[in-house]
């Protein structure tokens, strides 16, 4: 029980600490603009924790984020409706997704090295493409989806949710969240079980990418802009968002819920840190310090756990 | 009467507490609900082989792993040479001259016998440098002393399971320990590794040192023992000399029942055949395999160490690649390529480790026994989650299984019970074909029995069942036949009621029939 009530509850004190220590916090403007800000990490990190349970990695969301949004927007200039702008960013995320599980699964190189590699491709490419130059001309419209509001709440809250929802969903009641814990808890006890481990490992990927494209539109959104230089280290913060929420990089661990609050925390200690005037320099050394914290702590609560059988 | 004597007594009776190396008092340990031991007492000598003996789960481990300082007790008393004594961690425990060698020795593969010997105790010079050729030469020694087979300067992941206990117990000699725990040191050793390993252990006796040796090979006990404690339950029910008790009587101490000894299995008519190989042959492995599987039949399949059999079992299963032959499935030619092949086929293979490639241990024993058939309890791919739990509920109890619940991880399970799981989960993907490879290895007698059971039940629901075992005494008593393998080659076929020495001489000599 305490497992899931520690980051929980660590979310909680920092929350209550923050509208203690700033009156600025509790302002409608302010938790809008920290659902904004947190919304593109929280959505790439669900992908990420489903690769990270099924025992992989990956380094090239980042990059990813960035093509899909050019990719997207590049579609909206020459055109295209709104609608189909987002689709394409959304396919161009899936389409990479597939390919660094198909190179995992099929050419059988480290996850590490391959999104290593891809992560470089792709952030070549996209700058190709753009030539450097970020994307401007599309319709204003697509403000919608990061700034735009329904029903008294910001829509990427409502993104997050339900993206949230059909993760969680697919981790714990569908054959290929099963087989994602499988595979990251034991490959070879999976491939004698004659669980399809490469078609899993890639559909896994896929949808990390495909969430990750969806990521991109948003933070296109957002900014109004095509960027190609977008999401520069955004892999990073997605992988500590699920560490710090519980997921082990050894595979066959993790949850959803463990990494919206992991997101959560780096998200309000970010938060929390501008409106209290805190370098922002200074922030990153603190979130660093987080995330050793956070895994420190559950450790010591695994080595407890297994001490206990 | 006593008055004057008293005097006379007192050194006796320190020299006796002195004399005693371990002696541990109402051990209790408790993880979480479950209580692993409730009250282990066991007292070593100098210079004597200590028998353990117990079923898996009886605590034998856990006792251990409190004397080597793995585990902190919850009740009762310690001594270590007379003295009170809690280890913190192996640490304390190694520099108190209590060593333990594991059945899978903790070594680090790419580094020489002489630095694994030597790691984290290397003599210190100025900036950490190590000199290399005195740690030779020093390891060396010791090595020569005791006629090791080995060399100082090779590297450990070359050596052979044995070779790499030999490494465990030149740590100890080294390090100056006083009391060696052996875990089970001969369950992945042959005949001839078996008896260098205990040539060593009674050398080392013979210099004062005391051993605790666990196994479940009753038939080693009186080759090695001389006195014997029993656990069952987290608590001793025997202690005494070796030779004052029968097999029979230990075997009674350690399940608490008149049971056991000899099971045998009553042959029922073979059905149709469900499996046949023609010729199959993976180069390095084996060559030109053919056998036949039918319905309701257990068939043995013998051979020493290294004949092939497991590799048999792996190509058959669709992980190696074969280089020429045929699997019929059902009288039909069936393409397996992959494990995922082989399971559609109705073949299932219960594999020799089953930490390694058996059993997700980290996932609930419900994940794990579901995991090959998860269709069965799931529509347009979500599972259905109190199917599983029927599912689950339903195997534990039927195969016995002893859980806390089904969402209990599977590596917090005993030997055995991880076993049953792993099993359990072909039961439930209804395969047809089973491939037991050793399926009693370090599983205590109660468990095997009831695995063999399982088999006995498997074929009497018309399956057929091939068993990989280097324990010929089981294949006596379950295989209707048995099939010998000897350097990748199918040596002999020889009837269910056959006899060991039969077994041996087709697994050990070569054969002098006409070509």
């Amino acid at each position: 029980m305490m497992k899931r009530l520690l980051p929980f509850l660590s979310l909680l004190v920092l929350f209550v600490a923050l509208a203690i220590a700033s009156p600025h916090f509790l302002t409608e403007t302010n938790l809008s603009s920290v659902v904004r800000q947190t919304a593109v990490i929280n959505i790439m990190s669900l992908g990420m924790t489903l690769i990270i349970i099924a025992g992989g990695i990956d380094l090239s969301v980042g990059a990813m984020l960035a093509m899909c949004g050019v990719l997207g927007t590049l579609a909206m200039q020459s055109g295209m409706p709104v609608p189909v702008g987002i689709l394409v960013g959304l396919a161009a995320g899936l389409f990479w997704g597939s390919v660094n599980g198909f190179l995992t699964t099929r050419l059988r190189i480290a996850p590490f090295i391959v999104t290593l590699g891809t992560l470089g491709i792709i952030r070549g490419l996209t700058l190709i493409i753009t030539n450097g130059l970020p994307v401007t001309e599309f319709p204003h419209s697509f403000a919608f989806l990061g700034e735009g509001n329904l029903l008294g709440v910001p829509f990427v809250l409502w993104v997050v949710v339900v993206c949230a929802l059909a993760t969680h969903v697919i981790l714990e009641h569908t054959r290929l969240g099963r087989y994602a814990f499988a595979i990251g808890s034991n490959p070879d006890a999976a491939i004698y079980a004659g669980v399809p481990v490469a078609f899993d490992v890639t559909a896994v990927y896929a949808l990390g990418g495909l969430l990750t494209g969806l990521a991109g539109m948003i933070e296109a959104s957002r900014l109004m802009t095509g960027q190609p230089s977008a999401g520069n280290g955004y892999e990073l913060q997605a992988i500590a968002a699920v560490v710090i929420g519980g997921g082990s990089l050894h595979g066959g661990e993790g949850s959803v819920i463990g990494t919206l609050i992991g997101a959560l925390i780096m998200g309000l200690l970010s938060n929390g840190s501008d409106l209290l005037g805190i370098s922002p320099y200074l922030q990153q050394a603190i979130i660093g310090a987080v995330i050793i914290l956070a895994v420190t702590v559950d450790e010591l609560r695994k080595r407890q756990g297994r001490a206990e059988a | 009467m006593i008055a004057p004597g008293w005097d006379k007594l007192q050194p006796v009776i320190r020299y006796t507490v002195h004399s005693v190396l371990l002696d541990l008092h109402g051990i209790r340990k408790q993880f979480g609900g479950v209580t692993a031991l409730r009250d282990g007492n066991l007292a070593v000598e100098p210079g004597e082989v200590h028998l353990l003996l117990g079923e898996n789960g009886a605590g034998k481990s856990t006792l251990m792993k409190i004397v080597a300082g793995m585990e902190h007790r919850d009740a009762g008393r310690m001594l270590w040479q007379g003295r009170d004594a809690a280890f913190r961690s192996p640490a304390e425990a190694a520099a108190a001259g209590i060593a333990m060698v594991h059945q899978e020795s903790l070594l680090t593969p790419h580094l020489t016998v002489a630095e694994n010997i030597f790691l984290g105790r290397e003599e210190r010079r100025p900036f950490g440098w190590v000199n290399r050729r005195r740690m030779i030469e020093q390891a060396s020694r010791v090595i020569e002393e005791h006629h090791f087979p080995l060399h100082a300067d090779w590297r450990v992941e070359r050596l052979s399971p044995a070779g790499k206990q030999l490494v465990g117990i030149c740590q100890a000699i080294q390090h100056g320990s006083s009391l060696l725990i052996f875990d089970e040191p001969t369950s992945s050793l042959s005949g001839a590794e078996t008896e260098e390993v205990f040539r060593i252990v009674r050398a080392l006796c013979a210099r004062g040192m005391g051993v605790i040796y666990i196994t479940h090979r009753l038939e080693e006990l009186r080759a090695i023992g001389g006195r014997v404690t029993v656990l069952r339950d987290g608590a001793t029910v025997h202690t005494g000399p070796l030779a004052e008790v029968s097999t029979d009587r230990i075997i009674q101490h350690m399940v608490g029942r008149e049971m056991v000894s000899i099971y045998r299995r009553q042959p029922l008519a073979p059905g149709a055949e469900l499996l046949r190989v023609e010729g199959l042959t993976r180069r390095g492995a084996f060559r030109d395999i053919s056998f036949s599987l039918r319905a309701g039949e257990i068939v043995g399949l013998a051979g020493l160490i290294g004949a092939g059999r497991t590799e048999t079992c792996l190509a058959m299963f669709g992980v190696d690649p074969l280089d020429a032959g045929t699997i019929f499935v059902d009288g039909r030619p069936a393409r397996i390529a992959s494990p995922r092949e082989a399971v559609a086929a109705g073949i299932a293979l219960v594999t020799e480790d089953r930490q390694k490639t058996g059993l997700a241990l980290r996932l609930p024993i419900a994940y794990n026994i579901t995991m090959a058939n998860l269709r069965a309890i799931s529509r347009l791919g979500v599972i259905d989650g109190r199917a599983q739990g029927r599912v689950a509920d339903e195997y534990i109890a039927r195969l016995r299984i002893r859980a806390s619940s089904a969402r209990q991880a599977a590596g917090r399970l005993s030997g055995g019970n991880q076993q049953k799981v792993a099993i359990a989960k072909w039961l439930f993907r209804r395969a047809r074909v089973f491939l037991f490879d050793e399926p009693t290895r370090g599983i205590d007698v109660g468990a095997k029995v009831e695995v063999f059971e399982v088999m006995d039940e498997l074929a009497r629901s018309g399956a057929a069942v091939l068993m990989v075992s280097s324990e010929m005494q089981e294949l006596l008593q379950v295989a209707d036949r048995i099939l010998v393998m000897r350097q990748g080659r199918i040596s002999g076929e020889l009837p269910g009621r056959t006899t060991q020495e039969e077994i041996m001489r087709f697994a050990a000599l070569e054969q002098e029939s006409a070509p």
